[in-house]
């Protein structure tokens, strides 16, 4: 027992030492392809794979990836579910849920990773400043920002800008969801393009060192500029808007609205480290409402099969209506019942 | 060791990636509905199918039922044509807080009781429908 | 010595010399063909009407002469559209009721044609991949499938592009179209068996010449083509910026939804 621990402290050690993230280094023996005027080429389909949560549950300590036993546990639970997923009948003493059909998903594969935050090393977002906590609490006459679903639905600006269909954001537009993760790379001389299924967002980005837009002009997927060092793509975006926020779907997660400063600053830095690996690093700089610049990886594999379809949000967002309706009539109901 | 198989579970929750689902939809207001396909709508957030119930006194009302995003689906072979205008299928589901016609499809069924799209990336008409 | 003999031969050979600089050939892309990258937009009033049109008030006088319609000059081939005549109705339909139901007003996504000639610029990314047309309006883009044509799974609003190349013109057969765009803000529309055919050929270095041949069987007699230019931008870094124009839409879309307040009462 005493000797099977050691060995999986060194492991785990090791693996530390390596990189402080499980991002896989470049392979040996294989040689960045470039485009045909000479850029690497990073150009394809990389659709993002779910299932590493942003913040590292804080009995993990630093690990950045599971040990063998945990992860096998992991594969065990999405096994689990790819199985109740595709069940063809549904169970004799099935009871409505609230959501869609479980199988209206694309869960993707386990992998080790254990927080998509990999600095810092706790893998937790670091502490808020005092403002940031300040205009969490007072935003909107005390409503505060719209983030997850609160029950409160008098107007439309009281949903997430998601729920809205206006932005995922630039970062949340990458985070991968349980659907529709599809990420495209196109490259032509002078730029690179990204282009993300949900919700139809593209960014063209200059590689010419041209300056930013002013300061004051703001755009919700920011305003990117790029250039490369070696074979990685460094992206830096700012000019974002006030309405912006973090979390998968840019509008933050359980508890966290999610919303950051119009001044964050994001590094993005894209690797090609093999021929269908992509490792994606994002750092966000916003010191007006992070104590500290946080790190995510987010790694990536090719899929040039994967179709990335049109996502046309707004213009099937029948659920606002539905939403502000219901609450009206609740308002009715509780009126009537009293 | 030890401690540690008692594992910390890094499932993520399957959150939804649009509407949270309480916001639309009233889970005390339950409804199972049965009734012939009249459009199937290929549409994101939120596919919609809709059909003709008949209700016991004989009437015919229309009902909307929204299912997830359909890019899922077209990933997976089905397309437009895979749902048949006049197809009877049965839903489970919650009825709209706003009292209308619409209904969230947690269970979408033929009659035969199998799911409508499980079934791989070739789908065939069901037996039943032939 | 060579400039020299050019000078005179053009001097006095001057159609000789015309004639030689008459042909644009376009410079070659990445992907080998005419290049057609960079911000384009069209400079006329074909969003507004694609018909004839004389100015006229807009939907609201309350914007005094901003927001009024300007005259324009048709750029549909034989001037107007073949409208079947029971569909007539329709399109009259659609004008009285524009203001509510443009499409453009809710902030969808504007469709094939119409992003090729809104008042707002797109971008054209030519990569060895595909093309890809990127729209300011609504963050709206098609990408341009270049290899073996593709079925559409579905209907959408950009439709299913796929692409060839017929010498230096880019030909995008478009289908798969959800028919729920509208043509311009005069109410010209089709339905989902819209079928539509773009030829973009750069004709010098600062216009394409855009043809487009619009079908509908359930809509129109025959099929009917609309062409005009698309210029370059070229002002000093030019860049696409933020028309995310939902929060423009929503008093309009949901306004009738929102609690209402004692004063509104």
């Amino acid at each position: 027992m005493r000797r099977g621990f050691l060995v999986s402290l060194v492991l785990v050690s090791s693996l530390a030492i390596f990189g402080q993230t499980p991002a896989k280094a470049p392979a040996k023996n294989w040689t960045a392809p470039k485009t045909p005027w000479g850029d690497p080429d990073l150009q394809g389909m990389w659709p993002g794979n779910m299932g590493v949560p942003m913040q590292r549950p804080e009995a993990l300590g630093t690990r950045a990836t599971l040990t063998d036993a945990e992860f096998a546990q992991k594969e065990a639970q999405a096994k689990r579910q790819a199985e109740a997923d595709s069940q063809s009948t549904v169970a004799s003493d099935s009871r409505p849920g609230i959501g869609p059909p479980s199988y209206w998903t694309e869960r993707g594969t386990p992998t080790r990773q254990t927080s998509l935050i990999v600095d810092p090393p706790n893998g937790r977002l670091p502490a808020l400043t005092a403002e940031e906590q300040r205009l969490r609490k007072e935003a909107r006459g005390g409503k505060g920002f719209p983030g997850e679903w609160k029950g409160e639905a008098e107007t439309y600006a009281d949903l997430n800008i998601y729920y809205r269909c206006i932005t995922r954001g630039a970062l949340g537009s990458i985070i991968p969801v349980v659907y529709n993760n599809g990420n495209q790379i196109l490259q032509m001389p002078g730029y690179v393009v990204f282009r993300n299924e949900m919700i139809h967002e593209t960014r063209v980005i200059p590689l010419d060192g041209r300056p930013h837009v002013s300061q004051n002009i703001r755009l919700y997927m920011g305003d990117s500029r790029g250039h490369w060092e070696g074979n990685t793509l460094v992206v830096e975006t700012t000019n974002f808007t006030d309405s912006d926020a973090i979390g998968s779907n840019g509008a933050g997660y359980p508890g966290d609205p999610g919303h950051h400063s119009a001044d964050l600053r994001l590094t993005e830095r894209f690797t090609r480290v093999d021929a269908n690996t992509l490792n994606y690093e994002a750092t966000i700089d916003d010191p007006k409402t992070w104590t500290k610049p946080w790190t995510i990886l987010i790694p990536l594999t090719r899929n040039d099969h994967y179709q990335l379809l049109e996502y046309a949000c707004h213009e099937g967002n029948i659920a606002m209506g539905d939403i502000l309706s219901g609450a009206r009539a609740e308002e009715i109901s509780k009126k009537d019942s009293k | 060791m030890r401690t540690a198989l008692a594992i910390v579970i890094l499932a993520v929750a399957p959150a939804w990636a649009h509407h949270a689902f309480q916001a639309e939809f009233d889970d005390k207001k339950p409804v199972k509905l049965t009734g012939k396909v009249t459009e199937m709508e290929w549409i994101n957030p939120h596919a919609w199918i809709h059909i003709d119930v008949t209700g016991p006194d004989g009437k015919v009302t229309n009902w909307m039922v929204e299912c997830g995003s359909p890019n899922i689906m077209l990933r997976r072979g089905f397309s437009k044509r895979s749902l048949e205008v006049g197809t009877e299928l049965t839903i489970q589901g919650y009825q709209a807080k706003n009292g209308q016609n619409k209904a969230n499809g947690s269970n979408v069924t033929f009659q035969d009781g199998k799911k409508l799209f499980v079934g791989g990336s070739n789908p065939d008409i069901p037996e039943d429908q032939k | 010595m060579q400039n020299l003999k050019k000078t005179i031969i053009a001097a006095v050979f001057p159609v000789v010399a015309m004639a030689q600089t008459a042909a644009y050939r376009a410079p070659r892309a990445a992907d080998g063909h005419a290049d057609l990258g960079g911000i384009w937009q069209a400079i006329n009033s074909a969003n507004w009407d694609l018909e004839d049109h004389s100015a006229q008030p807009g939907t609201m006088w309350q914007t005094g002469s901003i927001g009024a319609e300007p005259a324009g000059q048709s750029v549909v081939e034989g001037g107007s559209i073949p409208y079947k005549p029971e569909k007539l109705a329709k399109k009259k339909d659609n004008f009285a009721n524009r203001r509510t139901n443009d499409p453009e007003a809710k902030c969808y996504m504007p469709g094939v044609p119409r992003g090729n000639y809104m008042p707002y610029p797109f971008q054209i990314v030519q990569s060895p991949k595909g093309i890809l047309l990127v729209y300011e309006f609504a963050s709206a883009n098609r990408f341009v499938n270049m290899g073996k044509p593709e079925e559409a799974g579905s209907d959408t609003w950009m439709g299913t592009n796929n692409g060839h190349w017929e010498g230096d013109t880019l030909v995008i057969d478009v289908t798969g179209l959800n028919g729920l765009a509208w043509f311009d803000r005069a109410g010209d529309f089709a339905s989902n068996q819209l079928h539509v055919v773009e030829r973009y050929t750069r004709v010098d270095p600062y216009h394409i010449t855009y043809e487009a041949t619009i079908e509908d069987p359930s809509v129109f007699t025959k099929p009917w083509k609309i062409s005009m230019p698309l210029y370059k931008v070229v002002d000093k870094n030019a860049q696409l910026l933020d028309f995310k124009c939902v929060e423009f839409s929503e008093e309009l879309l949901y306004g009738q939804f929102k609690k209402q307040t004692s004063s509104t009462k």
